[in-house]
């Protein structure tokens, strides 16, 4: 599929929420929408075209606002699309995926924990990697590789 | 019975690795399922973005310390998305050769775990002196045995020695004899299909909703493999069939990892004919000076540096011995990655565990997380 037939095929779903679908490196296209239509875009890309398959979600902090993206696969069309949007505001969030692909659940606590992108709904958003009771987001541009933060890790389980 | 949780690691044969599996059962049944992973967790996508492109390389060959060139690789094609940069034919095909070496011998150190794990012992010093013979092989052109960093921006690093093929064909010829025997001694032995068969289920629907791939979709009778379906590196003129199985059980993803071992030596052959008759560059001839820096400044003052920097993204996935992996570079300029994302194929096949595991017995859990192939180091990151 082309971006431009993609981005027909959105449009008609989507409206003012779908900003564009640009060409990416051989992907299906690389779609970029407002955060308040992800439910509706998540349902139409597994229902309507085939992308059964969620294989990862992660978040970009731009410094002044943060990204997050989906990657997804469809076995019929045995193509890749990027689904991208942009989070403004002190507590970036968006709606879940994992209502739509389980396997989202991991992959969102992972954004959540290291990029501080908080998804509405999530059944489980809790650490995955780092220690309980962390508070910092590592992958912020702000935390830097060479201070030392104060930390008290604590025990998960008593 | 009453009820109670049980951890399965950090410190536990069964984890191959630094991770904690916690059950809560009653009796021998499980109920409930949580890995808790983390133990592991180097930093690896936020120290990437205080290094040089190529100094990245460095860190994929510890990202999954089994399959460090197949990582390498990933990132690789990414990197070179990202920065405009065409290798050469033959580094494609070197890159395809280390991949399939690869795949060997991080299946066959799966299948020596794997064994040891079900109770048979001697097949795990069969496993280990066979993947020997690869990671010499490895040692005579990268000169690493584990830690390679091979790969470059534009191609690999130096060409193969003098005599590389038909070291590597004899290794072939050996490896093929060595598969019917691992075969005898798992398939023929009824230990074996007593501990596997029918364990571990996970039907096609549910590999594809919670984003399972590798041996572990192929062995639910999916034929899907990102070497046929996107082809990337050599893999589009080379024939070889994609090795599936129908049981979705732990002796289904056997079947699948033996037969992928021969197909892989199936290509290894096509690949080293190509070699040698195509002599020819193994590195892009024009790349930025700035590339070839050994060291960059640290942190975001490269950034200030006014010199002529592409931007661009660069997207790769690949078919790792262990499944579907990704790379999502972001490149804004400068001599560091803005922001590398890596999607590891064992996250998602983990993350699936209590799918494939509740209902079956705390004896089970062995065999069945065994068959997974489980890479702390590529999870965790």
């Amino acid at each position: 599929m082309e971006p431009k037939e993609l981005e027909a095929r959105l449009a008609g779903r989507l409206g003012d929420s779908l900003l564009g679908v640009e060409p990416f490196q051989g992907l299906a296209g690389r779609v970029r929408f407002r955060p308040e239509a992800a439910m509706s875009l998540f349902l139409t890309m597994r229902d309507e075209l085939g992308f059964v398959h969620l294989s990862c979600v992660g978040g970009i902090d731009w410094v002044d606002h943060r990204e997050v993206f989906y990657i997804l696969w469809s076995d019929a069309l045995k193509q890749y699309v990027l689904l991208s949007s942009d989070l403004d505001g002190k507590v970036p969030h968006i709606e879940t995926a994992s209502a739509v692909w389980p396997s989202a659940n991991w992959h969102e606590r992972e954004a959540w924990e290291l990029v501080g992108i908080t998804f509405d709904h999530h059944p489980d958003l809790r650490h995955l990697l780092l220690p309980e009771g962390y508070q910092f987001q590592p992958l912020l541009r702000s935390f830097l590789l060479h201070e030392p933060e104060e930390l008290e890790v604590k025990t998960r389980h008593v | 019975m009453s009820e109670m949780w049980v951890n399965m690691g950090p410190q536990h044969p069964m984890t191959h690795g630094l991770w904690n599996l916690r059950v809560r059962i009653d009796g021998e049944t499980i109920l409930e399922v949580d890995p808790e992973m983390g133990y592991l967790h180097r930093g690896i996508e936020k120290i990437s973005e205080v290094r040089h492109y190529n100094e990245v390389i460095t860190l994929m060959d510890r990202t999954c310390y089994v399959a460090g060139l197949a990582w390498e690789h990933l990132y690789i094609i990414a990197a070179e998305q990202a920065l405009h940069v065409e290798p050469p034919e033959r580094a494609q095909y070197i890159r395809t050769l280390c991949d399939e070496l690869q795949r060997i011998a991080s299946h066959i150190m799966w299948y020596a775990a794997f064994v040891q794990d079900i109770g048979l012992m001697s097949p795990f010093l069969y496993g280990m002196r066979d993947r020997d013979l690869i990671l010499d092989l490895f040692q005579s052109y990268t000169g690493g045995r584990l830690t390679y960093e091979y790969n470059r921006v534009g191609g690999v690093r130096n060409d193969l020695p003098p005599g590389f093929t038909d070291r590597a064909r004899k290794v072939c010829d050996w490896l093929v004899d060595r598969f019917k025997e691992y075969d005898q001694l798992c398939l023929d032995s009824t230990i074996f299909h007593k501990r596997c068969d029918g364990l571990g289920v996970l039907k096609a629907s549910d590999c594809i909703a919670e984003g399972v791939t590798g041996p572990m979709l192929r062995s639910a009778g999916v034929a899907r493999d990102l070497r046929k379906d996107r082809p990337y590196a050599a893999y589009d003129r080379v024939e070889f069939d994609v090795a599936i199985a129908h049981g979705a059980d732990v002796t289904g993803r056997y079947l699948v990892r033996m037969e992928e071992m021969r197909q892989s030596i199936r290509i290894l052959r096509q690949v080293l004919d190509w070699l040698d008759k195509h002599p020819g560059p193994v590195l892009a001839s024009r790349l930025p000076r700035w590339l070839g820096a050994p060291y960059a400044p640290v942190g975001r003052e490269g950034y200030l540096l006014k010199r002529n920097y592409p931007k661009g993204l660069g997207f790769s996935s690949i078919e790792e011995p262990h499944g579907e992996a990704q790379a999502y570079v972001v490149n804004e300029g400068g001599e560091h990655p803005y922001r590398v994302k890596f999607r590891s194929p064992v996250f998602s096949n983990l993350s699936a565990a209590p799918r494939y595991m509740l209902g079956y017995r705390v004896a089970d859990i062995p065999p069945i997380m065994g068959s997974v192939d489980i890479c702390v180091g590529e999870v965790d990151r």
